[in-house]
């Protein structure tokens, strides 16, 4: 057999070789001192990095990550399933509800940004429909204040990604035997039961799967919160998230190798990530 | 799956579906409203007024094709090398690729940022092609190759058997055999790369080479924060995403879970 090393090859070049070039090329930005353009920049070794375990700024964006990842993942899942669910049962006109749960998802978040600005501005309609709901004591400017503002990020990122969700779990669940779920049910199995102890567990793959692209996806947060706090993200930094941070040191501030020392942070906790869920997976089949 | 055997819960299920569904629904609504507040379609037509609107569309369209064209056939040939030939360090290489999978775009903005003033990267439409490409490489292969791992050896050897060579394996056997997860990566890459920000918002500055996505920045300038225009274009780059997904509905489903159940 001839070797394979040509038809892999393209795939290393473009691949490895521009993202191992340019992590490699981070590196050593991260230990300058530098904006970008000046000819000889200042070589300062780890200060870059001792400079970001002090700076508040970077462990509030860890924090928001973090915050972000549980909430948005857990109201997803919560919300996904039931969705899937409740189109497994018999229902009519399913094919309006999944279009409409899924058409977020294809939707680019930078075309949505101005829609949920103008939505949720001090005269938006959110407040708007608080006030038909008898809710108006709630309205307040959600994007302006610290406490509402990356709330209000979590909840449009839940908006746009639920239809994935939802696509998983509902092909996930068509794969359950039908035999057992009649089983059950002559078992005397009520609706919650049945969720509990036959759909959940049997689709707990599909949640890992989902838990691991909520963790990428968390990581990569960027367009959101960079668009929907209009570039400046949210009070008091309130909705910086590391790629932002990232973006704002490097392009707005000319921070550049501040910037690329703060990257190379955020690879090392995406790689720690993608290798602990490697490691916990295969467990899991071990197990199996 | 939830009983509903008597007509009331039936009639119960499918109140709360719709109670469920309607905050999906609303972003959209006020989109679409707003859009025509004002002065109703004569927000559209000046939108379509602006000189060069159409650009945008041909430039997103003009990347995406090169994402996917670039996308499929490096994971095409990657895919297969990587399941069916022999190739030493195979999972060296491998794990090389995979170790790309969770990295987030930004980390790559630095290095390209400084290498695309130094070498007239700028404003090209391979700035934002080859990074975007790259990113998307290695779950393709990985989904790829999982996808040609299922499929028997035998096949490939009574190929071999009866004169075929690898590039004659890769391209009657292969490429037909693999259709389905060629489909499904097509359609992932184009959400990715159609719907890309950060690259473009780097890499191409000037108006001519702009994306779709940077057009409510575009506009918030043209038409000094006038809130109903902006909406008209959101409204109206969103109108092929729509469409696209309602006639491609069925894969773009299958597109998302072959992508995560492997």
């Amino acid at each position: 057999m001839s070797s394979g090393l040509p038809w892999i090859l393209p795939a290393l070049v473009l691949c490895v070789g521009l993202i191992y070039y340019c992590i490699g090329d981070t590196s050593y930005i991260s230990t300058l001192n530098w904006d970008g353009i000046s000819p000889n920049p200042q070589h300062i070794g780890a200060q870059n990095f001792t400079s970001i375990f002090h700076d508040p700024i970077f462990w509030g964006a860890v924090r928001h990550t973090v915050i972000f990842y549980v909430v948005t993942f857990t109201a997803q899942t919560a919300i996904g399933l039931l969705f899937a669910v409740l189109l497994h049962s018999r229902v009519r006109l399913a094919v309006i509800y999944k279009v409409i749960i899924f058409i977020p998802v294809v939707l680019a978040p930078a075309i949505m940004a101005p829609v949920f600005r103008a939505m949720f501005s001090p005269t938006g309609q959110f407040d708007t429909v608080l006030q038909h709901l008898g809710l108006g004591f709630l309205a307040q400017p959600w994007l302006a204040q610290t406490t509402t503002a990356l709330p209000v990020i979590m909840l449009i990122t839940v908006w746009e990604w639920t239809g994935v969700t939802f696509v998983l779990y509902y092909a996930a669940i068509s794969q359950i035997d039908s035999s057992v779920l009649e089983a059950a049910r002559l078992d005397g199995a009520g609706n919650t039961r049945i969720i509990r102890s036959i759909i959940w567990p049997s689709v707990s793959g599909t949640t890992i799967a989902l838990a691991t692209l909520g963790a990428i996806g968390a990581l990569k947060t960027f367009d959101v919160p960079y668009l929907v706090s209009g570039g400046s993200m949210g009070p008091n930094d309130a909705t910086q998230f590391l790629g932002t941070y990232i973006y704002q040191m490097t392009i707005t501030l000319d921070h550049v190798g501040y910037g690329a020392a703060l990257s190379i942070i955020l690879l090392v906790i995406a790689v720690i990530f993608g290798v602990a869920l490697q490691i916990s997976g295969r467990k899991r089949r071990m197990i199996d | 799956m939830f009983e509903a055997r008597r007509r009331w819960q039936r009639v119960v299920l499918q109140i709360v579906l719709t109670l469920l569904v309607l905050p999906y629904l609303f972003p959209l609504i006020v989109m679409v409203q707003g859009s025509f507040a004002g002065q109703g379609w004569t927000n559209f037509k000046d939108v379509l007024a602006v000189p060069g609107f159409w650009r945008f569309f041909l430039n997103s369209a003009v990347i995406a094709a090169g994402v996917i064209a670039l996308v499929y056939v490096v994971t095409m040939l990657g895919a297969y090398g990587f399941s069916k030939l022999r190739v030493r360090f195979r999972e060296l290489y491998f794990w090389m690729l995979l170790a790309c999978l969770t990295l987030p775009e930004v980390v790559l903005l630095t290095p390209l940022f400084i290498t695309g003033i130094k070498v007239g990267f700028y404003n090209t439409y391979w700035a934002v092609i080859l990074p975007l490409a790259a990113l998307q490489v290695p779950f393709a292969v990985l989904l790829t190759r999982n996808y040609i791992n299922g499929v028997p050896d035998q096949l490939f050897e009574a190929m071999r058997v009866d004169g075929a060579n690898a590039v004659g394996v890769f391209r009657y056997l292969v490429i037909p055999l693999t259709r389905p997860i060629a489909a499904a990566v097509v359609i992932f890459t184009l959400i990715g790369a159609w719907n890309d920000y950060l690259m473009p918002l780097v890499f191409l500055t000037s108006q001519k080479m702009q994306t779709i996505t940077l057009v409510p920045s575009f506009f918030t300038g043209e038409f000094n924060d006038d809130q109903t225009k902006i909406l008209a274009s959101a409204v109206m780059t969103a109108i092929p995403e729509v469409v696209a997904y309602l006639c491609l509905q069925r894969q773009f489903e299958r597109g998302l879970t072959a992508g995560a159940i492997k």
